[in-house]
Protein backbone atom coordinates (compact mmCIF):
# COMPACT_ATOMS: atom_id res chain seq x y z
CA UNK A 1 0.00 0.00 0.00
CA UNK A 2 0.67 3.59 -0.34
CA UNK A 3 0.88 4.86 2.58
CA UNK A 4 3.35 7.11 3.25
CA UNK A 5 5.41 10.24 2.28
CA UNK A 6 7.07 9.44 -0.42
CA UNK A 7 9.96 10.54 -1.32
CA UNK A 8 12.93 8.19 -3.02
CA UNK A 9 15.42 8.34 -0.49
CA UNK A 10 19.07 7.26 -1.25
CA UNK A 11 19.48 4.39 -2.51
CA UNK A 12 21.39 2.46 0.03
CA UNK A 13 23.33 -0.59 -2.47
CA UNK A 14 23.13 -4.01 -0.53
CA UNK A 15 25.11 -5.97 -3.84
CA UNK A 16 28.08 -7.06 -2.55
CA UNK A 17 29.59 -7.25 -5.76
CA UNK A 18 28.35 -3.43 -7.09
CA UNK A 19 30.08 -2.76 -3.71
CA UNK A 20 32.95 -3.83 -4.13
CA UNK A 21 34.90 -0.85 -6.31
CA UNK A 22 37.50 -3.43 -7.22
CA UNK A 23 34.41 -5.80 -8.80
CA UNK A 24 35.04 -5.82 -12.25
CA UNK A 25 33.67 -9.29 -12.69
CA UNK A 26 30.29 -9.55 -11.03
CA UNK A 27 31.06 -12.79 -9.14
CA UNK A 28 27.14 -12.60 -8.48
CA UNK A 29 25.88 -16.23 -9.31
CA UNK A 30 28.81 -17.48 -7.49
CA UNK A 31 28.12 -15.15 -4.13
CA UNK A 32 24.07 -15.81 -4.50
CA UNK A 33 22.03 -13.29 -5.99
CA UNK A 34 22.52 -9.36 -6.05
CA UNK A 35 20.22 -6.83 -3.99
CA UNK A 36 19.76 -3.41 -4.59
CA UNK A 37 17.95 -1.41 -1.51
CA UNK A 38 16.46 1.78 -1.40
CA UNK A 39 13.43 4.02 -0.08
CA UNK A 40 10.61 4.66 -1.73
CA UNK A 41 7.31 5.83 -1.09
CA UNK A 42 7.82 5.75 2.49
CA UNK A 43 9.03 2.17 2.67
CA UNK A 44 11.54 -0.19 2.45
CA UNK A 45 12.07 -2.05 -1.54
CA UNK A 46 14.29 -4.25 -2.02
CA UNK A 47 15.22 -6.08 -6.06
CA UNK A 48 17.09 -9.57 -6.07
CA UNK A 49 18.57 -10.56 -9.17
CA UNK A 50 21.12 -13.47 -10.18
CA UNK A 51 23.19 -10.64 -11.68
CA UNK A 52 24.07 -7.34 -10.32
CA UNK A 53 21.74 -4.06 -12.25
CA UNK A 54 23.63 -1.86 -14.06
CA UNK A 55 23.65 1.82 -12.77
CA UNK A 56 21.76 3.00 -16.02
CA UNK A 57 19.38 0.14 -14.75
CA UNK A 58 19.28 1.27 -11.53
CA UNK A 59 18.51 5.04 -12.15
CA UNK A 60 15.63 3.81 -14.47
CA UNK A 61 14.10 2.10 -11.81
CA UNK A 62 14.41 5.33 -9.20
CA UNK A 63 13.38 7.08 -12.25
CA UNK A 64 10.16 5.20 -12.74
CA UNK A 65 9.15 5.23 -9.08
CA UNK A 66 9.84 9.10 -8.58
CA UNK A 67 7.48 9.39 -11.14
CA UNK A 68 5.02 7.67 -10.33
CA UNK A 69 4.81 8.99 -6.50
CA UNK A 70 5.32 12.84 -8.01
CA UNK A 71 1.77 12.05 -9.84
CA UNK A 72 0.30 9.68 -7.57
CA UNK A 73 1.46 10.37 -3.81
CA UNK A 74 -1.16 12.76 -1.51
CA UNK A 75 1.70 12.82 0.70
CA UNK A 76 3.63 15.18 -1.68
CA UNK A 77 2.55 18.73 -1.83
CA UNK A 78 3.58 18.58 -5.72
CA UNK A 79 1.85 15.79 -6.79
CA UNK A 80 -0.98 15.68 -9.10
CA UNK A 81 -3.07 13.95 -6.53
CA UNK A 82 -2.55 16.89 -4.49
CA UNK A 83 -3.61 19.93 -6.87
CA UNK A 84 -6.58 18.24 -7.51
CA UNK A 85 -7.16 18.00 -4.02
CA UNK A 86 -6.53 21.47 -3.20
CA UNK A 87 -8.69 23.24 -6.25
CA UNK A 88 -7.12 22.19 -9.24
CA UNK A 89 -10.39 21.06 -10.79
CA UNK A 90 -9.13 18.73 -13.42
CA UNK A 91 -5.36 17.24 -13.58
CA UNK A 92 -3.76 15.39 -16.74
CA UNK A 93 -2.48 12.04 -14.76
CA UNK A 94 -0.12 10.04 -17.02
CA UNK A 95 -1.13 6.38 -18.74
CA UNK A 96 0.10 5.08 -15.96
CA UNK A 97 -3.05 5.71 -14.51
CA UNK A 98 -4.95 4.32 -17.35
CA UNK A 99 -4.56 0.13 -15.69
CA UNK A 100 -4.95 1.23 -12.50
CA UNK A 101 -7.98 2.81 -12.44
CA UNK A 102 -9.31 0.37 -14.32
CA UNK A 103 -8.75 -2.00 -11.57
CA UNK A 104 -9.97 -0.13 -9.26
CA UNK A 105 -13.08 0.10 -11.35
CA UNK A 106 -13.52 -3.64 -10.70
CA UNK A 107 -12.40 -3.46 -7.31
CA UNK A 108 -15.19 -0.78 -6.61
CA UNK A 109 -17.42 -2.84 -8.46
CA UNK A 110 -16.88 -6.84 -6.87
CA UNK A 111 -17.04 -5.22 -3.34
CA UNK A 112 -19.76 -3.03 -3.47
CA UNK A 113 -17.53 -0.12 -2.27
CA UNK A 114 -15.22 -0.88 -0.02
CA UNK A 115 -12.54 -0.51 -1.87
CA UNK A 116 -12.78 3.28 -3.54
CA UNK A 117 -9.75 5.59 -4.30
CA UNK A 118 -10.84 8.44 -2.58
CA UNK A 119 -11.19 6.92 0.78
CA UNK A 120 -8.74 9.31 1.14
CA UNK A 121 -9.95 12.52 2.42
CA UNK A 122 -11.90 10.23 5.20
CA UNK A 123 -8.08 8.88 5.77
CA UNK A 124 -6.97 12.55 6.22
CA UNK A 125 -9.89 12.91 8.63
CA UNK A 126 -8.62 10.25 10.82
CA UNK A 127 -5.49 12.01 11.01
CA UNK A 128 -3.57 10.06 8.15
CA UNK A 129 -2.49 13.07 6.49
CA UNK A 130 0.69 14.14 4.57
CA UNK A 131 1.71 15.85 8.10
CA UNK A 132 1.17 13.43 9.86
CA UNK A 133 -1.59 14.88 12.75
CA UNK A 134 -2.37 11.35 13.48
CA UNK A 135 -5.11 12.86 15.27
CA UNK A 136 -8.73 12.48 14.20
CA UNK A 137 -10.85 15.30 13.13
CA UNK A 138 -14.28 16.40 13.62
CA UNK A 139 -16.22 15.14 10.40
CA UNK A 140 -17.50 17.26 7.97
CA UNK A 141 -19.66 14.97 6.73
CA UNK A 142 -21.32 12.40 9.46
CA UNK A 143 -22.66 10.23 7.26
CA UNK A 144 -20.17 8.40 5.38
CA UNK A 145 -22.79 7.34 2.87
CA UNK A 146 -23.39 11.04 1.84
CA UNK A 147 -19.20 11.29 0.50
CA UNK A 148 -18.37 11.20 -2.68
CA UNK A 149 -17.62 7.92 -4.14
CA UNK A 150 -15.15 6.54 -6.86
CA UNK A 151 -18.97 5.89 -9.53
CA UNK A 152 -19.75 9.90 -9.62
CA UNK A 153 -17.01 11.55 -7.64
CA UNK A 154 -14.85 12.17 -10.59
CA UNK A 155 -15.28 12.57 -13.91
CA UNK A 156 -12.30 10.71 -16.59
CA UNK A 157 -11.69 12.27 -19.92
CA UNK A 158 -8.81 10.80 -22.48
CA UNK A 159 -6.13 13.21 -21.86
CA UNK A 160 -2.67 13.99 -23.99
CA UNK A 161 -0.55 11.20 -24.33
CA UNK A 162 -2.61 7.99 -23.16
CA UNK A 163 -3.18 9.36 -20.29
CA UNK A 164 -6.86 10.40 -17.66
CA UNK A 165 -8.00 13.62 -16.95
CA UNK A 166 -9.70 13.79 -13.70
CA UNK A 167 -11.37 16.27 -12.93
CA UNK A 168 -13.01 16.92 -9.00
CA UNK A 169 -14.02 19.26 -6.26
CA UNK A 170 -11.92 20.63 -4.18
CA UNK A 171 -11.46 18.46 -1.62
CA UNK A 172 -11.73 15.66 -3.27
CA UNK A 173 -8.71 12.80 -2.67
CA UNK A 174 -7.78 10.28 -4.58
CA UNK A 175 -5.50 7.81 -2.58
CA UNK A 176 -4.48 4.93 -4.26
CA UNK A 177 -3.11 3.00 -1.62
CA UNK A 178 -5.34 -0.29 -1.88
CA UNK A 179 -3.52 -0.94 -5.15
CA UNK A 180 -1.37 1.80 -6.05
CA UNK A 181 1.74 0.17 -4.60
CA UNK A 182 1.57 -3.50 -6.12
CA UNK A 183 0.76 -1.87 -9.13
CA UNK A 184 4.61 0.04 -8.96
CA UNK A 185 6.06 -3.21 -8.16
CA UNK A 186 4.52 -4.08 -11.39
CA UNK A 187 6.20 -1.03 -13.04
CA UNK A 188 9.44 -1.48 -11.84
CA UNK A 189 9.44 -5.26 -13.18
CA UNK A 190 8.86 -4.06 -16.32
CA UNK A 191 11.88 -1.50 -16.11
CA UNK A 192 13.73 -4.81 -15.32
CA UNK A 193 12.28 -7.21 -18.18
CA UNK A 194 12.97 -3.76 -20.62
CA UNK A 195 16.28 -4.12 -19.15
CA UNK A 196 16.79 -7.68 -20.01
CA UNK A 197 16.15 -9.45 -16.96
CA UNK A 198 14.48 -12.23 -16.97
CA UNK A 199 15.07 -13.66 -13.22
CA UNK A 200 14.03 -11.23 -10.48
CA UNK A 201 12.73 -10.63 -7.23
CA UNK A 202 10.78 -7.04 -7.10
CA UNK A 203 9.73 -6.55 -3.20
CA UNK A 204 8.43 -3.13 -1.88
CA UNK A 205 7.80 -3.88 1.70
CA UNK A 206 4.94 -6.40 1.61
CA UNK A 207 4.14 -6.38 -2.08
CA UNK A 208 6.59 -9.04 -4.74
CA UNK A 209 6.73 -10.11 -7.73
CA UNK A 210 8.44 -13.12 -8.67
CA UNK A 211 9.99 -14.10 -12.12
CA UNK A 212 11.87 -16.93 -13.41
CA UNK A 213 14.62 -18.52 -11.83
CA UNK A 214 14.36 -20.76 -8.36
CA UNK A 215 10.89 -20.22 -6.56
CA UNK A 216 10.80 -17.78 -3.97
CA UNK A 217 9.94 -18.98 0.15
CA UNK A 218 8.02 -16.36 2.11
CA UNK A 219 6.92 -16.05 5.10
CA UNK A 220 4.05 -14.85 6.03
CA UNK A 221 4.59 -12.25 8.71
CA UNK A 222 2.23 -12.76 12.11
CA UNK A 223 -0.16 -9.73 12.43
CA UNK A 224 0.62 -9.73 16.04
CA UNK A 225 4.43 -10.71 16.42
CA UNK A 226 6.57 -10.20 13.08
CA UNK A 227 9.42 -12.16 14.33
CA UNK A 228 7.10 -15.16 13.42
CA UNK A 229 5.02 -16.27 10.67
CA UNK A 230 1.58 -18.06 10.29
CA UNK A 231 2.93 -19.98 7.31
CA UNK A 232 4.96 -19.81 4.27
CA UNK A 233 4.05 -19.08 0.43
CA UNK A 234 5.83 -20.60 -2.20
CA UNK A 235 5.87 -18.08 -5.64
CA UNK A 236 6.90 -19.08 -8.93
CA UNK A 237 6.06 -16.84 -11.32
CA UNK A 238 3.43 -15.05 -9.39
CA UNK A 239 3.33 -11.97 -7.44
CA UNK A 240 2.17 -12.18 -3.40
CA UNK A 241 0.70 -9.06 -1.59
CA UNK A 242 0.43 -8.75 1.88
CA UNK A 243 -1.35 -6.25 3.94
CA UNK A 244 -1.86 -6.06 7.60
CA UNK A 245 -3.73 -3.29 10.10
CA UNK A 246 -0.79 -3.53 12.50
CA UNK A 247 2.08 -1.08 11.51
CA UNK A 248 0.34 1.73 10.23
CA UNK A 249 -1.85 2.48 13.85
CA UNK A 250 -1.95 5.99 15.36
CA UNK A 251 -4.13 5.21 18.03
CA UNK A 252 -7.42 2.97 19.68
CA UNK A 253 -8.66 1.37 16.47
CA UNK A 254 -7.27 3.84 14.17
CA UNK A 255 -5.45 2.65 11.07
CA UNK A 256 -5.04 2.75 7.38
CA UNK A 257 -7.84 0.54 6.10
CA UNK A 258 -10.86 2.23 6.45
CA UNK A 259 -14.22 1.24 4.96
CA UNK A 260 -15.24 4.08 2.98
CA UNK A 261 -18.96 3.40 3.53
CA UNK A 262 -18.99 3.63 7.15
CA UNK A 263 -15.63 5.65 7.42
CA UNK A 264 -14.23 3.36 9.83
CA UNK A 265 -11.24 1.07 9.98
CA UNK A 266 -11.61 -2.81 9.39
CA UNK A 267 -11.90 -4.64 12.78
CA UNK A 268 -12.29 -8.12 12.14
CA UNK A 269 -10.07 -9.16 9.78
CA UNK A 270 -6.29 -8.15 10.64
CA UNK A 271 -4.20 -9.96 7.96
CA UNK A 272 -4.62 -10.84 3.94
CA UNK A 273 -2.28 -12.35 1.85
CA UNK A 274 -3.32 -12.66 -2.20
CA UNK A 275 -1.83 -14.54 -4.55
CA UNK A 276 -2.02 -13.21 -8.40
CA UNK A 277 -0.60 -12.91 -11.84
CA UNK A 278 -0.18 -9.46 -10.89
CA UNK A 279 0.83 -7.49 -8.07
CA UNK A 280 -1.44 -4.65 -8.65
CA UNK A 281 -4.16 -7.08 -8.23
CA UNK A 282 -2.91 -9.14 -5.46
CA UNK A 283 -2.25 -5.96 -3.94
CA UNK A 284 -6.08 -4.40 -4.39
CA UNK A 285 -7.14 -8.20 -3.53
CA UNK A 286 -5.25 -8.14 -0.11
CA UNK A 287 -7.36 -4.80 0.58
CA UNK A 288 -10.55 -5.95 -0.46
CA UNK A 289 -10.00 -9.32 1.70
CA UNK A 290 -10.71 -6.79 4.46
CA UNK A 291 -14.63 -6.09 3.78
CA UNK A 292 -15.44 -8.46 1.39
CA UNK A 293 -15.67 -11.91 1.46
CA UNK A 294 -13.47 -14.44 -0.75
CA UNK A 295 -15.98 -15.92 -2.83
CA UNK A 296 -17.77 -12.54 -3.77
CA UNK A 297 -14.55 -11.58 -5.24
CA UNK A 298 -13.68 -14.54 -6.40
CA UNK A 299 -16.73 -14.03 -9.48
CA UNK A 300 -14.58 -11.21 -10.57
CA UNK A 301 -11.33 -12.16 -9.93
CA UNK A 302 -8.66 -15.30 -10.18
CA UNK A 303 -6.29 -15.17 -7.32
CA UNK A 304 -5.64 -17.58 -4.14
CA UNK A 305 -5.55 -16.10 -0.35
CA UNK A 306 -5.52 -16.57 3.17
CA UNK A 307 -7.09 -14.36 5.33
CA UNK A 308 -6.13 -14.09 8.95
CA UNK A 309 -8.83 -12.97 11.85
CA UNK A 310 -8.68 -10.70 14.83
CA UNK A 311 -9.32 -14.01 17.17
CA UNK A 312 -6.55 -15.64 15.38
CA UNK A 313 -8.03 -18.21 13.27
CA UNK A 314 -7.03 -17.70 9.47
CA UNK A 315 -8.43 -19.55 5.96
CA UNK A 316 -6.80 -19.86 3.15
CA UNK A 317 -8.30 -21.25 -0.41
CA UNK A 318 -7.45 -24.71 -1.62
CA UNK A 319 -5.29 -23.78 -3.80
CA UNK A 320 -3.42 -21.17 -2.00
CA UNK A 321 0.55 -21.96 -2.71
CA UNK A 322 1.48 -22.77 0.51
CA UNK A 323 0.92 -23.78 3.99
CA UNK A 324 -0.22 -21.96 7.42
CA UNK A 325 1.09 -23.17 10.83
CA UNK A 326 -2.14 -24.82 13.31
CA UNK B 1 -1.28 -35.78 0.67
CA UNK B 2 -3.23 -32.29 0.60
CA UNK B 3 -5.99 -33.38 -1.41
CA UNK B 4 -6.79 -36.39 0.37
CA UNK B 5 -7.30 -34.15 3.73
CA UNK B 6 -9.23 -31.29 1.47
CA UNK B 7 -11.28 -34.09 -0.11
CA UNK B 8 -12.49 -35.17 3.24
CA UNK B 9 -12.70 -32.26 4.80
CA UNK B 10 -15.10 -30.83 1.68
CA UNK B 11 -16.88 -34.08 1.93
CA UNK B 12 -17.67 -33.65 5.56
CA UNK B 13 -18.77 -30.23 4.91
CA UNK B 14 -21.35 -31.29 2.57
CA UNK B 15 -22.72 -34.11 5.12
CA UNK B 16 -23.13 -30.87 7.80
CA UNK B 17 -25.13 -28.99 5.74
CA UNK B 18 -27.53 -32.16 4.92
CA UNK B 19 -26.81 -31.05 1.23
CA UNK B 20 -26.42 -34.08 -1.25
CA UNK B 21 -25.56 -33.46 -4.95
CA UNK B 22 -26.91 -36.26 -6.72
CA UNK B 23 -25.05 -37.25 -10.25
CA UNK B 24 -26.74 -37.84 -12.89
CA UNK B 25 -25.60 -39.23 -16.96
CA UNK B 26 -23.45 -36.70 -18.81
CA UNK B 27 -23.06 -33.11 -17.71
CA UNK B 28 -22.29 -30.83 -20.69
CA UNK B 29 -22.75 -27.35 -21.68
CA UNK B 30 -21.65 -25.59 -24.58
CA UNK B 31 -20.02 -22.69 -22.02
CA UNK B 32 -17.89 -25.91 -20.99
CA UNK B 33 -13.96 -25.68 -21.23
CA UNK B 34 -13.69 -28.57 -23.28
CA UNK B 35 -9.70 -29.31 -23.89
CA UNK B 36 -11.37 -31.72 -27.12
CA UNK B 37 -12.41 -28.63 -28.57
CA UNK B 38 -15.56 -29.96 -30.08
CA UNK B 39 -18.68 -28.96 -28.14
CA UNK B 40 -20.50 -31.98 -27.58
CA UNK B 41 -24.34 -31.93 -28.36
CA UNK B 42 -26.16 -30.00 -25.85
CA UNK B 43 -27.83 -31.88 -23.27
CA UNK B 44 -29.71 -31.04 -20.18
CA UNK B 45 -27.25 -30.16 -17.63
CA UNK B 46 -27.34 -33.33 -15.29
CA UNK B 47 -26.07 -32.23 -11.98
CA UNK B 48 -29.13 -32.00 -9.91
CA UNK B 49 -28.90 -31.41 -6.31
CA UNK B 50 -31.26 -32.45 -3.90
CA UNK B 51 -30.44 -30.53 -1.12
CA UNK B 52 -32.44 -29.88 2.17
CA UNK B 53 -34.63 -27.85 1.99
CA UNK B 54 -34.13 -26.39 -1.40
CA UNK B 55 -31.53 -25.79 -4.12
CA UNK B 56 -31.10 -24.47 -7.26
CA UNK B 57 -28.06 -26.40 -9.64
CA UNK B 58 -26.05 -25.92 -12.49
CA UNK B 59 -23.94 -28.11 -14.31
CA UNK B 60 -20.76 -27.44 -16.36
CA UNK B 61 -18.26 -29.16 -17.63
CA UNK B 62 -14.99 -28.27 -16.89
CA UNK B 63 -12.88 -31.25 -18.82
CA UNK B 64 -15.51 -33.19 -20.84
CA UNK B 65 -12.64 -34.29 -22.81
CA UNK B 66 -11.61 -36.90 -20.49
CA UNK B 67 -12.35 -40.20 -21.23
CA UNK B 68 -14.93 -41.65 -19.53
CA UNK B 69 -15.90 -44.84 -21.47
CA UNK B 70 -16.89 -47.87 -18.66
CA UNK B 71 -17.42 -44.22 -16.37
CA UNK B 72 -21.03 -43.67 -15.07
CA UNK B 73 -20.80 -39.93 -15.08
CA UNK B 74 -19.20 -37.98 -17.54
CA UNK B 75 -16.02 -36.37 -16.14
CA UNK B 76 -15.95 -32.76 -15.86
CA UNK B 77 -17.06 -29.89 -13.16
CA UNK B 78 -20.38 -30.46 -11.62
CA UNK B 79 -21.67 -27.31 -9.94
CA UNK B 80 -24.49 -26.48 -7.44
CA UNK B 81 -26.28 -24.14 -5.19
CA UNK B 82 -27.56 -25.63 -1.87
CA UNK B 83 -29.33 -23.56 0.65
CA UNK B 84 -30.28 -23.95 3.99
CA UNK B 85 -31.72 -22.82 7.28
CA UNK B 86 -29.16 -21.70 9.62
CA UNK B 87 -29.67 -19.66 12.80
CA UNK B 88 -29.16 -16.51 11.01
CA UNK B 89 -31.70 -17.53 8.26
CA UNK B 90 -31.50 -18.24 4.61
CA UNK B 91 -28.03 -19.47 3.42
CA UNK B 92 -26.64 -20.75 0.46
CA UNK B 93 -23.65 -22.43 -0.25
CA UNK B 94 -22.05 -23.30 -3.79
CA UNK B 95 -20.61 -27.03 -4.26
CA UNK B 96 -18.60 -28.13 -7.16
CA UNK B 97 -17.79 -31.48 -7.62
CA UNK B 98 -15.03 -32.53 -10.16
CA UNK B 99 -15.29 -36.02 -11.62
CA UNK B 100 -12.76 -38.71 -13.51
CA UNK B 101 -12.97 -41.73 -14.17
CA UNK B 102 -16.44 -42.11 -11.80
CA UNK B 103 -13.83 -40.81 -8.90
CA UNK B 104 -14.47 -37.38 -6.90
CA UNK B 105 -11.39 -35.88 -7.31
CA UNK B 106 -11.94 -32.47 -6.12
CA UNK B 107 -14.50 -30.64 -3.82
CA UNK B 108 -15.18 -27.13 -3.17
CA UNK B 109 -17.46 -25.81 -1.43
CA UNK B 110 -17.53 -21.99 -1.05
CA UNK B 111 -20.06 -19.40 1.06
CA UNK B 112 -22.48 -17.36 0.18
CA UNK B 113 -23.35 -16.41 3.42
CA UNK B 114 -23.57 -12.37 4.19
CA UNK B 115 -24.67 -12.74 7.66
CA UNK B 116 -21.52 -12.53 9.56
CA UNK B 117 -21.51 -15.32 12.16
CA UNK B 118 -22.57 -17.68 8.73
CA UNK B 119 -19.72 -16.23 7.09
CA UNK B 120 -17.82 -17.61 10.13
CA UNK B 121 -19.19 -20.81 10.08
CA UNK B 122 -19.50 -21.15 6.41
CA UNK B 123 -15.80 -20.22 5.81
CA UNK B 124 -14.87 -23.47 7.92
CA UNK B 125 -16.50 -25.16 5.53
CA UNK B 126 -14.75 -23.52 2.23
CA UNK B 127 -11.59 -23.46 3.62
CA UNK B 128 -11.30 -26.01 5.87
CA UNK B 129 -8.70 -24.84 7.93
CA UNK B 130 -10.60 -21.50 8.82
CA UNK B 131 -8.58 -22.71 12.96
CA UNK B 132 -6.33 -21.08 15.05
CA UNK B 133 -3.04 -20.45 13.50
CA UNK B 134 0.16 -20.44 15.51
CA UNK B 135 3.43 -18.02 14.86
CA UNK B 136 6.98 -20.17 14.24
CA UNK B 137 9.77 -17.98 14.62
CA UNK B 138 10.54 -16.59 11.02
CA UNK B 139 14.66 -18.28 12.05
CA UNK B 140 13.09 -21.55 11.78
CA UNK B 141 11.31 -21.99 8.84
CA UNK B 142 13.80 -21.17 5.63
CA UNK B 143 12.14 -18.14 4.08
CA UNK B 144 14.13 -15.95 1.95
CA UNK B 145 11.65 -13.29 2.65
CA UNK B 146 8.69 -12.01 4.91
CA UNK B 147 5.40 -10.51 4.03
CA UNK B 148 3.54 -8.65 6.13
CA UNK B 149 2.46 -4.92 6.22
CA UNK B 150 4.88 -2.60 4.48
CA UNK B 151 7.37 -1.11 7.18
CA UNK B 152 6.48 2.38 7.61
CA UNK B 153 8.71 5.70 7.54
CA UNK B 154 10.79 7.25 9.69
CA UNK B 155 8.31 10.36 9.39
CA UNK B 156 5.26 8.54 10.66
CA UNK B 157 7.13 6.31 13.10
CA UNK B 158 7.94 9.76 14.62
CA UNK B 159 4.56 11.18 14.64
CA UNK B 160 3.29 8.03 16.65
CA UNK B 161 5.93 8.70 19.10
CA UNK B 162 5.31 11.69 19.82
CA UNK B 163 1.77 11.19 20.27
CA UNK B 164 2.42 8.22 22.72
CA UNK B 165 4.77 10.88 25.10
CA UNK B 166 2.09 13.29 24.33
CA UNK B 167 -0.61 10.95 25.80
CA UNK B 168 1.32 9.71 28.52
Amino acid sequence: MIADPAQVEAAADTDPAGADPAGADPVASAAGPSRFDFEAIGTHWQIETPHPLDPATRAAVLARVEAFDRDFSRFRPDSLVTALARGAGTVDLPADAVPLFELYDRLHAATDGAVDPLVGARLEELGYDAAYTLRPSESTVPDARARPSWAGGVTRAAAARGGVAVSAPAGTVIDVGAAGKGYLVDLVASVLRDAGHTEYVVDGSGDLAHSGGAPVRVGLEHPLDPRKAIGVAELAGVSLCASASNRRVWGEGLHHIVDPRTGSPAREVIATWVVASTTALADGLATALFFTGAHQLAKTFHFSYVRMYADGRAERSRDFPGELFA
Amino acid sequence: MMTTRQKKIGLTALAGVSLSVALAGCATDATAESDAGAAAPAETPAASSAATPAATSSASSGDSAGSSSGSTYKDGTYEATGSYTSPNGQEEIDVSLTLAGDVITAVTVTPEATNPNSVNYQNQFADGIAQVVVGKDIDEIEVSRVAGSSLTSGGFNKAVETIKADAA
